[in-house]
Protein backbone atom coordinates (compact mmCIF):
# COMPACT_ATOMS: atom_id res chain seq x y z
CA UNK A 1 0.00 0.00 0.00
CA UNK A 2 1.18 3.44 -1.15
CA UNK A 3 0.31 6.86 0.57
CA UNK A 4 -1.64 7.57 -1.89
CA UNK A 5 -3.43 4.56 -1.14
CA UNK A 6 -3.98 5.48 2.60
CA UNK A 7 -5.33 8.71 1.58
CA UNK A 8 -8.07 6.91 -0.55
CA UNK A 9 -8.75 4.67 1.98
CA UNK A 10 -7.86 6.15 5.21
CA UNK A 11 -11.79 7.75 5.83
CA UNK A 12 -13.31 3.67 5.73
CA UNK A 13 -10.77 2.51 7.91
CA UNK A 14 -8.97 5.04 10.46
CA UNK A 15 -12.42 5.14 12.70
CA UNK A 16 -11.65 1.23 12.71
CA UNK A 17 -13.63 -0.32 10.73
CA UNK A 18 -12.31 -3.87 9.93
CA UNK A 19 -11.85 -4.93 6.09
CA UNK A 20 -9.56 -7.40 6.50
CA UNK A 21 -6.51 -7.75 4.58
CA UNK A 22 -7.01 -4.05 3.69
CA UNK A 23 -6.76 -3.01 7.43
CA UNK A 24 -3.72 -5.11 7.88
CA UNK A 25 -2.02 -3.35 4.68
CA UNK A 26 -3.02 -0.17 6.14
CA UNK A 27 -1.55 -0.60 9.43
CA UNK A 28 1.63 -2.30 7.96
CA UNK A 29 1.85 0.35 5.81
CA UNK A 30 1.82 2.64 8.98
CA UNK A 31 4.44 0.84 10.59
CA UNK A 32 6.60 1.69 8.13
CA UNK A 33 5.45 5.39 7.03
CA UNK A 34 6.03 8.43 9.43
CA UNK A 35 4.01 10.68 7.38
CA UNK A 36 0.81 8.65 7.07
CA UNK A 37 1.23 7.65 10.84
CA UNK A 38 1.48 11.21 12.25
CA UNK A 39 -1.58 12.01 9.83
CA UNK A 40 -3.22 9.02 10.74
CA UNK A 41 -2.76 9.76 15.09
CA UNK A 42 -3.65 13.55 14.56
CA UNK A 43 -6.91 12.76 12.86
CA UNK A 44 -7.66 10.21 15.67
CA UNK A 45 -6.70 12.86 18.17
CA UNK A 46 -8.59 15.43 16.68
CA UNK A 47 -12.12 13.42 17.15
CA UNK A 48 -11.11 12.67 20.44
CA UNK A 49 -10.69 15.95 21.40
CA UNK A 50 -13.72 16.76 20.30
CA UNK A 51 -15.94 14.85 22.06
CA UNK A 52 -14.70 16.86 25.03
CA UNK A 53 -16.39 19.76 23.54
CA UNK A 54 -19.76 17.90 24.19
CA UNK A 55 -21.77 19.74 26.97
CA UNK A 56 -20.05 22.47 27.72
CA UNK A 57 -21.38 25.70 27.39
CA UNK A 58 -23.84 26.86 29.36
CA UNK A 59 -26.57 28.87 28.37
CA UNK A 60 -27.75 32.34 29.01
CA UNK A 61 -30.33 32.00 32.78
CA UNK A 62 -32.60 33.96 29.90
CA UNK A 63 -33.45 30.76 27.69
CA UNK A 64 -35.25 29.48 30.73
CA UNK A 65 -37.11 32.01 31.55
CA UNK A 66 -38.21 32.02 28.00
CA UNK A 67 -39.16 28.20 27.92
CA UNK A 68 -41.27 28.82 31.07
CA UNK A 69 -42.94 32.07 29.50
CA UNK A 70 -43.93 30.05 26.27
CA UNK A 71 -44.80 26.98 28.59
CA UNK A 72 -46.69 29.00 30.57
CA UNK A 73 -48.33 31.01 27.99
CA UNK A 74 -49.37 27.82 26.38
CA UNK A 75 -51.01 26.37 28.74
CA UNK A 76 -48.44 22.89 29.20
CA UNK A 77 -47.57 24.45 32.57
CA UNK A 78 -50.38 24.02 35.24
CA UNK A 79 -50.23 26.26 38.40
CA UNK A 80 -49.28 22.67 41.31
CA UNK A 81 -46.17 24.28 42.52
CA UNK A 82 -44.66 20.53 44.18
CA UNK A 83 -43.57 21.58 47.64
CA UNK A 84 -40.85 18.98 47.47
CA UNK A 85 -38.67 21.32 45.19
CA UNK A 86 -38.97 24.01 47.40
CA UNK A 87 -36.08 23.82 49.45
CA UNK A 88 -33.10 22.95 47.44
CA UNK A 89 -31.84 26.11 46.66
CA UNK A 90 -28.09 24.83 47.83
CA UNK A 91 -28.23 22.26 45.70
CA UNK A 92 -26.17 21.64 42.87
CA UNK A 93 -26.86 22.60 39.47
CA UNK A 94 -25.92 19.03 37.94
CA UNK A 95 -27.51 15.89 38.78
CA UNK A 96 -30.93 14.80 39.11
CA UNK A 97 -32.07 17.51 41.83
CA UNK A 98 -33.23 20.57 41.18
CA UNK A 99 -31.43 23.42 39.80
CA UNK A 100 -32.44 26.75 40.50
CA UNK A 101 -32.32 29.69 37.74
CA UNK A 102 -34.86 31.70 39.60
CA UNK A 103 -34.83 30.23 42.91
CA UNK A 104 -37.83 28.42 44.00
CA UNK A 105 -39.60 29.41 46.95
CA UNK A 106 -42.90 28.29 48.91
CA UNK A 107 -45.45 29.71 47.72
CA UNK A 108 -45.85 32.78 49.76
CA UNK A 109 -48.76 35.34 49.84
CA UNK A 110 -47.09 38.87 48.88
CA UNK A 111 -48.37 41.87 48.03
CA UNK A 112 -46.95 42.31 44.75
CA UNK A 113 -49.76 43.23 43.21
CA UNK A 114 -47.60 46.22 41.71
CA UNK A 115 -45.43 43.63 39.58
CA UNK A 116 -48.66 42.92 37.08
CA UNK A 117 -48.75 46.47 35.88
CA UNK A 118 -45.24 46.71 35.95
CA UNK A 119 -44.61 43.79 33.64
CA UNK A 120 -47.35 45.13 31.46
CA UNK A 121 -46.20 48.38 31.48
CA UNK A 122 -42.83 47.23 30.47
CA UNK A 123 -44.54 45.31 27.21
CA UNK A 124 -46.29 48.76 26.60
CA UNK A 125 -43.28 50.60 26.88
CA UNK A 126 -41.51 48.39 24.51
CA UNK A 127 -44.20 48.37 21.67
CA UNK A 128 -44.19 52.28 22.02
CA UNK A 129 -40.33 52.43 21.61
CA UNK A 130 -40.24 49.85 18.98
CA UNK A 131 -43.13 50.77 16.98
CA UNK A 132 -41.83 54.46 16.91
CA UNK A 133 -38.19 54.09 16.28
CA UNK A 134 -38.95 54.73 12.71
CA UNK A 135 -39.09 58.99 13.64
CA UNK A 136 -36.28 58.23 16.46
CA UNK A 137 -35.99 62.30 16.65
CA UNK A 138 -39.60 63.20 16.61
CA UNK A 139 -40.29 60.56 19.24
CA UNK A 140 -37.50 61.77 21.38
CA UNK A 141 -38.72 65.28 21.18
CA UNK A 142 -42.14 64.88 22.33
CA UNK A 143 -41.02 62.03 24.88
CA UNK A 144 -41.36 63.04 28.38
CA UNK A 145 -39.14 60.59 30.05
CA UNK A 146 -40.13 58.27 32.87
CA UNK A 147 -44.11 58.51 33.35
CA UNK A 148 -44.03 57.15 36.54
CA UNK A 149 -46.93 57.83 38.83
CA UNK A 150 -47.51 56.84 42.63
CA UNK A 151 -50.25 53.96 42.57
CA UNK A 152 -53.84 55.76 43.57
CA UNK A 153 -54.66 56.54 47.32
CA UNK A 154 -57.05 53.72 47.64
CA UNK A 155 -54.54 50.99 46.86
CA UNK A 156 -54.06 48.18 49.51
CA UNK A 157 -50.76 48.33 49.84
CA UNK A 158 -49.44 51.97 50.98
CA UNK A 159 -46.09 50.52 50.87
CA UNK A 160 -46.08 48.90 47.35
CA UNK A 161 -43.16 51.02 45.15
CA UNK A 162 -44.15 53.36 42.55
CA UNK A 163 -45.18 51.68 39.14
CA UNK A 164 -45.77 53.37 35.65
CA UNK A 165 -49.25 54.53 34.82
CA UNK A 166 -51.21 51.24 34.82
CA UNK A 167 -51.50 49.19 32.20
CA UNK A 168 -54.99 49.28 30.66
CA UNK A 169 -54.40 52.31 29.55
CA UNK A 170 -51.02 52.61 28.19
CA UNK A 171 -52.01 48.91 26.13
CA UNK A 172 -54.56 50.41 24.40
CA UNK A 173 -53.43 53.54 23.42
CA UNK A 174 -50.10 52.25 22.00
CA UNK A 175 -50.06 55.52 20.39
CA UNK A 176 -49.33 57.14 22.74
CA UNK A 177 -46.82 60.31 23.24
CA UNK A 178 -45.42 59.24 26.16
CA UNK A 179 -42.97 56.13 26.38
CA UNK A 180 -42.04 55.15 29.10
CA UNK A 181 -38.64 55.27 30.51
CA UNK A 182 -38.01 52.34 32.53
CA UNK A 183 -34.17 52.35 32.47
CA UNK A 184 -33.27 55.53 33.78
CA UNK A 185 -30.08 56.39 31.44
CA UNK A 186 -29.97 58.57 28.94
CA UNK A 187 -30.13 56.59 25.47
CA UNK A 188 -27.20 55.63 23.49
CA UNK A 189 -25.00 55.59 26.95
CA UNK A 190 -23.59 52.18 26.60
CA UNK A 191 -22.48 52.02 30.19
CA UNK A 192 -24.59 49.97 32.40
CA UNK A 193 -27.77 51.14 33.59
CA UNK A 194 -28.98 52.45 36.72
CA UNK A 195 -31.91 50.06 37.89
CA UNK A 196 -34.62 52.33 37.74
CA UNK A 197 -36.87 53.17 40.81
CA UNK A 198 -39.12 50.22 39.97
CA UNK A 199 -36.39 47.85 39.94
CA UNK A 200 -34.73 49.29 43.27
CA UNK A 201 -38.05 48.59 44.36
CA UNK A 202 -38.33 45.23 43.14
CA UNK A 203 -35.30 44.05 44.46
CA UNK A 204 -35.49 45.48 47.57
CA UNK A 205 -39.11 43.58 48.29
CA UNK A 206 -37.30 40.02 47.12
CA UNK A 207 -34.42 41.24 49.97
CA UNK A 208 -36.78 40.97 52.41
CA UNK A 209 -39.02 38.40 51.69
CA UNK A 210 -36.73 35.85 49.88
CA UNK A 211 -33.18 37.09 50.29
CA UNK A 212 -31.62 33.92 48.64
CA UNK A 213 -33.51 34.63 45.34
CA UNK A 214 -32.24 38.77 45.22
CA UNK A 215 -28.94 38.06 43.15
CA UNK A 216 -30.23 36.16 40.82
CA UNK A 217 -32.91 38.79 39.82
CA UNK A 218 -30.84 41.39 40.47
CA UNK A 219 -28.45 39.59 38.00
CA UNK A 220 -30.83 39.22 35.37
CA UNK A 221 -32.69 42.78 35.75
CA UNK A 222 -28.49 43.83 35.20
CA UNK A 223 -28.40 41.70 32.09
CA UNK A 224 -32.11 42.68 30.15
CA UNK A 225 -31.37 46.33 31.02
CA UNK A 226 -28.45 46.26 30.02
CA UNK A 227 -29.14 44.27 26.47
CA UNK A 228 -32.33 47.16 26.73
CA UNK A 229 -29.85 50.14 26.23
CA UNK A 230 -27.19 48.81 24.57
CA UNK A 231 -30.12 47.80 21.18
CA UNK A 232 -31.85 50.88 22.28
CA UNK A 233 -28.50 53.14 21.55
CA UNK A 234 -27.98 50.78 17.47
CA UNK A 235 -31.30 51.42 17.25
CA UNK A 236 -31.33 55.17 17.39
CA UNK A 237 -28.40 54.57 15.22
CA UNK A 238 -30.05 52.78 12.80
CA UNK A 239 -33.67 53.11 12.71
CA UNK A 240 -34.22 51.30 9.75
CA UNK A 241 -33.48 48.01 11.08
CA UNK A 242 -36.79 45.80 11.69
CA UNK A 243 -34.14 43.05 12.98
CA UNK A 244 -32.59 45.44 15.60
CA UNK A 245 -36.28 46.78 16.33
CA UNK A 246 -37.41 43.56 17.01
CA UNK A 247 -34.56 42.70 19.52
CA UNK A 248 -35.62 45.73 21.31
CA UNK A 249 -38.98 44.65 21.94
CA UNK A 250 -37.47 40.94 22.49
CA UNK A 251 -35.54 42.64 25.25
CA UNK A 252 -38.48 44.58 27.03
CA UNK A 253 -40.48 41.70 26.46
CA UNK A 254 -37.67 39.66 28.64
CA UNK A 255 -37.72 42.25 31.35
CA UNK A 256 -41.67 41.99 31.49
CA UNK A 257 -41.31 38.18 31.67
CA UNK A 258 -39.16 38.58 34.37
CA UNK A 259 -40.99 40.35 36.45
CA UNK A 260 -44.14 38.10 35.39
CA UNK A 261 -42.33 35.50 36.48
CA UNK A 262 -41.50 36.55 39.98
CA UNK A 263 -45.22 37.81 40.29
CA UNK A 264 -46.13 33.98 39.72
CA UNK A 265 -42.96 32.68 41.89
CA UNK A 266 -44.02 35.27 45.37
CA UNK A 267 -47.63 36.07 45.47
CA UNK B 1 -44.77 9.76 51.75
CA UNK B 2 -41.54 10.41 50.14
CA UNK B 3 -39.11 12.65 51.49
CA UNK B 4 -39.59 16.27 50.75
CA UNK B 5 -36.06 17.05 50.11
CA UNK B 6 -35.18 13.98 47.94
CA UNK B 7 -33.84 14.49 44.56
CA UNK B 8 -36.29 13.65 41.94
CA UNK B 9 -34.65 10.88 39.07
CA UNK B 10 -35.16 11.77 35.26
CA UNK B 11 -37.98 9.44 34.73
CA UNK B 12 -39.85 11.04 38.04
CA UNK B 13 -39.32 14.36 36.17
CA UNK B 14 -40.69 13.40 33.02
CA UNK B 15 -43.95 12.26 34.66
CA UNK B 16 -44.92 15.30 36.88
CA UNK B 17 -43.83 17.19 33.43
CA UNK B 18 -46.30 15.33 31.95
CA UNK B 19 -48.69 16.68 34.51
CA UNK B 20 -47.52 20.20 33.87
CA UNK B 21 -45.08 20.62 36.68
CA UNK B 22 -43.58 23.44 36.05
CA UNK B 23 -40.11 22.64 38.61
CA UNK B 24 -40.51 19.34 36.49
CA UNK B 25 -40.19 20.88 33.18
CA UNK B 26 -36.82 22.68 35.12
CA UNK B 27 -35.26 19.58 36.44
CA UNK B 28 -35.19 18.52 32.99
CA UNK B 29 -34.11 21.72 31.09
CA UNK B 30 -31.24 22.13 33.91
CA UNK B 31 -30.25 18.62 33.19
CA UNK B 32 -30.31 19.00 29.75
CA UNK B 33 -29.49 22.41 28.95
CA UNK B 34 -25.43 22.22 28.45
CA UNK B 35 -25.51 19.57 25.98
CA UNK B 36 -28.80 20.76 24.05
CA UNK B 37 -27.14 24.59 24.02
CA UNK B 38 -23.54 23.39 23.26
CA UNK B 39 -24.81 21.28 20.17
CA UNK B 40 -26.78 24.50 18.87
CA UNK B 41 -23.56 26.59 19.20
CA UNK B 42 -21.20 24.18 17.45
CA UNK B 43 -23.83 24.10 14.71
CA UNK B 44 -24.28 27.83 14.25
CA UNK B 45 -21.23 29.26 16.03
CA UNK B 46 -23.45 32.30 17.21
CA UNK B 47 -25.12 32.34 20.46
CA UNK B 48 -28.02 34.09 20.21
CA UNK B 49 -29.28 32.15 17.59
CA UNK B 50 -27.66 29.03 19.70
CA UNK B 51 -29.75 30.17 22.16
CA UNK B 52 -33.41 30.45 20.38
CA UNK B 53 -32.48 27.08 18.90
CA UNK B 54 -32.09 25.40 22.13
CA UNK B 55 -35.30 27.16 23.12
CA UNK B 56 -37.00 25.62 20.22
CA UNK B 57 -35.28 22.35 20.63
CA UNK B 58 -36.67 22.38 24.58
CA UNK B 59 -40.24 23.64 23.76
CA UNK B 60 -40.85 21.12 20.74
CA UNK B 61 -39.74 18.74 23.36
CA UNK B 62 -42.26 19.72 26.05
CA UNK B 63 -44.72 20.25 24.14
CA UNK B 64 -44.48 16.52 22.68
CA UNK B 65 -43.39 14.82 26.24
CA UNK B 66 -47.07 13.49 26.71
CA UNK B 67 -46.17 11.15 24.28
CA UNK B 68 -42.77 10.27 25.34
CA UNK B 69 -43.30 6.32 26.40
CA UNK B 70 -39.68 5.60 27.31
CA UNK B 71 -38.81 3.16 24.81
CA UNK B 72 -35.59 5.42 24.16
CA UNK B 73 -33.30 7.00 26.06
CA UNK B 74 -35.09 10.42 27.09
CA UNK B 75 -31.74 12.33 26.20
CA UNK B 76 -31.17 10.75 22.91
CA UNK B 77 -35.03 11.70 22.28
CA UNK B 78 -34.10 15.65 23.03
CA UNK B 79 -30.45 15.14 21.20
CA UNK B 80 -32.57 14.12 17.43
CA UNK B 81 -35.06 16.91 18.38
CA UNK B 82 -32.65 19.10 18.88
CA UNK B 83 -30.72 18.49 15.59
CA UNK B 84 -33.77 18.56 13.34
CA UNK B 85 -34.48 21.74 15.20
CA UNK B 86 -30.90 23.22 14.23
CA UNK B 87 -30.69 21.62 10.62
CA UNK B 88 -34.34 22.79 10.00
CA UNK B 89 -32.86 26.22 10.78
CA UNK B 90 -29.73 25.79 8.53
CA UNK B 91 -32.33 24.75 5.84
CA UNK B 92 -34.28 27.85 6.05
CA UNK B 93 -31.09 29.48 5.71
CA UNK B 94 -29.96 28.27 2.77
CA UNK B 95 -27.21 26.82 4.72
CA UNK B 96 -26.01 23.29 3.22
CA UNK B 97 -26.45 20.64 5.97
CA UNK B 98 -24.33 18.48 3.89
CA UNK B 99 -21.97 19.48 1.33
CA UNK B 100 -22.46 18.51 -2.24
CA UNK B 101 -19.20 16.41 -2.91
CA UNK B 102 -18.63 18.04 -6.31
CA UNK B 103 -17.99 21.43 -4.70
CA UNK B 104 -16.23 20.10 -2.08
CA UNK B 105 -13.01 20.75 -4.26
CA UNK B 106 -13.93 24.33 -5.39
CA UNK B 107 -14.59 25.00 -1.73
CA UNK B 108 -11.60 23.41 -0.62
CA UNK B 109 -9.98 26.33 1.91
CA UNK B 110 -7.54 24.31 3.70
CA UNK B 111 -4.99 26.29 4.50
CA UNK B 112 -2.41 24.04 4.43
CA UNK B 113 -0.32 24.86 1.34
CA UNK B 114 -0.21 28.79 1.48
CA UNK B 115 0.55 28.87 4.84
CA UNK B 116 3.87 26.97 4.08
CA UNK B 117 3.94 25.44 7.60
CA UNK B 118 5.88 22.30 8.59
CA UNK B 119 4.43 19.26 8.48
CA UNK B 120 4.39 19.27 12.51
CA UNK B 121 2.66 16.68 14.74
CA UNK B 122 -0.22 18.30 16.33
CA UNK B 123 -0.74 14.83 19.00
CA UNK B 124 -0.82 15.47 22.70
CA UNK B 125 -1.60 19.23 22.67
CA UNK B 126 -4.92 20.48 21.30
CA UNK B 127 -6.21 23.22 23.11
CA UNK B 128 -10.11 23.19 23.43
CA UNK B 129 -10.43 26.59 22.40
CA UNK B 130 -8.24 26.64 19.51
CA UNK B 131 -9.99 23.45 18.41
CA UNK B 132 -13.64 25.23 18.41
CA UNK B 133 -12.11 28.05 16.92
CA UNK B 134 -11.03 25.66 14.04
CA UNK B 135 -14.67 24.15 14.26
CA UNK B 136 -16.25 27.55 13.66
CA UNK B 137 -14.12 28.38 10.66
CA UNK B 138 -15.59 24.93 8.94
CA UNK B 139 -17.60 25.09 6.02
CA UNK B 140 -21.41 24.47 6.65
CA UNK B 141 -21.28 21.12 5.84
CA UNK B 142 -18.29 19.25 6.80
CA UNK B 143 -19.05 21.33 10.25
CA UNK B 144 -22.66 19.66 10.46
CA UNK B 145 -21.01 15.64 9.87
CA UNK B 146 -18.09 16.70 12.53
CA UNK B 147 -20.12 17.81 15.35
CA UNK B 148 -22.78 15.27 14.97
CA UNK B 149 -20.10 12.00 14.42
CA UNK B 150 -16.63 13.37 16.43
CA UNK B 151 -18.51 16.06 19.40
CA UNK B 152 -22.05 14.21 19.45
CA UNK B 153 -21.08 10.86 18.96
CA UNK B 154 -23.77 9.78 16.16
CA UNK B 155 -23.03 6.99 14.06
CA UNK B 156 -22.31 7.67 10.27
CA UNK B 157 -25.90 5.80 9.72
CA UNK B 158 -27.73 8.11 12.21
CA UNK B 159 -25.81 10.85 10.46
CA UNK B 160 -26.97 9.71 6.90
CA UNK B 161 -30.43 9.26 8.15
CA UNK B 162 -30.25 12.42 9.85
CA UNK B 163 -29.23 14.91 7.00
CA UNK B 164 -30.15 13.03 3.91
CA UNK B 165 -26.96 12.10 2.23
CA UNK B 166 -25.04 8.42 1.87
CA UNK B 167 -22.97 6.92 4.90
CA UNK B 168 -20.13 7.17 2.27
CA UNK B 169 -20.77 10.69 1.99
CA UNK B 170 -20.86 11.01 5.33
CA UNK B 171 -17.64 9.50 6.16
CA UNK B 172 -16.07 11.39 2.90
CA UNK B 173 -17.39 14.64 4.58
CA UNK B 174 -15.67 13.95 8.10
CA UNK B 175 -12.90 13.10 6.98
CA UNK B 176 -12.78 16.22 4.82
CA UNK B 177 -13.76 18.31 7.52
CA UNK B 178 -10.59 16.88 10.22
CA UNK B 179 -8.06 16.96 7.63
CA UNK B 180 -9.26 20.76 7.38
CA UNK B 181 -8.93 21.07 11.19
CA UNK B 182 -5.58 19.86 11.17
CA UNK B 183 -4.67 22.37 8.61
CA UNK B 184 -6.57 25.08 10.56
CA UNK B 185 -4.62 23.53 14.00
CA UNK B 186 -1.58 23.73 12.64
CA UNK B 187 -2.40 27.24 11.54
CA UNK B 188 -3.13 28.43 14.92
CA UNK B 189 0.42 26.57 16.17
CA UNK B 190 2.67 28.22 13.85
CA UNK B 191 1.16 31.49 13.98
CA UNK B 192 1.24 31.65 18.07
CA UNK B 193 5.04 30.05 18.21
CA UNK B 194 5.06 33.78 15.95
CA UNK B 195 3.67 35.82 17.69
CA UNK B 196 4.97 34.34 21.00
Amino acid sequence: MTCADVQRVLPELIDGAPDGALQTDFETHLKACSACSDLVSDLKLIASEARQLAATEEPASRVWVRIAAELRAEGLIHDQYSDQYSDQDSEPESGPTRPVLVPASPRRRWSAWWLAPVAAALLAAGSYVVSHQSTPQVAKQQAPTASVTSPTAATPAANAPSVPTPAPQQLAQQKSPKPINITGPAVGSLVEPEPSAEDQQFLSEVSTRAPSMRATYESQLRAVNADILETQAYVDRNPGDADARQHLMDAYQQKALLYQIALDRIQ
Amino acid sequence: MTDPKKAITEAEAIEQAKQGHEAAFEVLYHLHKRRVYSLCLRMVSNPAQAEDLAQEAFLQLFRKIGTFRGESAFSTWLHRMTVNVVLMQLRKKGLPVVSLEETLEADDEAPRKEFGTKDVKLTGSIDRLQLQRAIDRLPPGYKTVFVLHDVEGFEHNEIAQIVGCSIGNSKSQLHKARLKLRDYLKFMRAEKAKTG
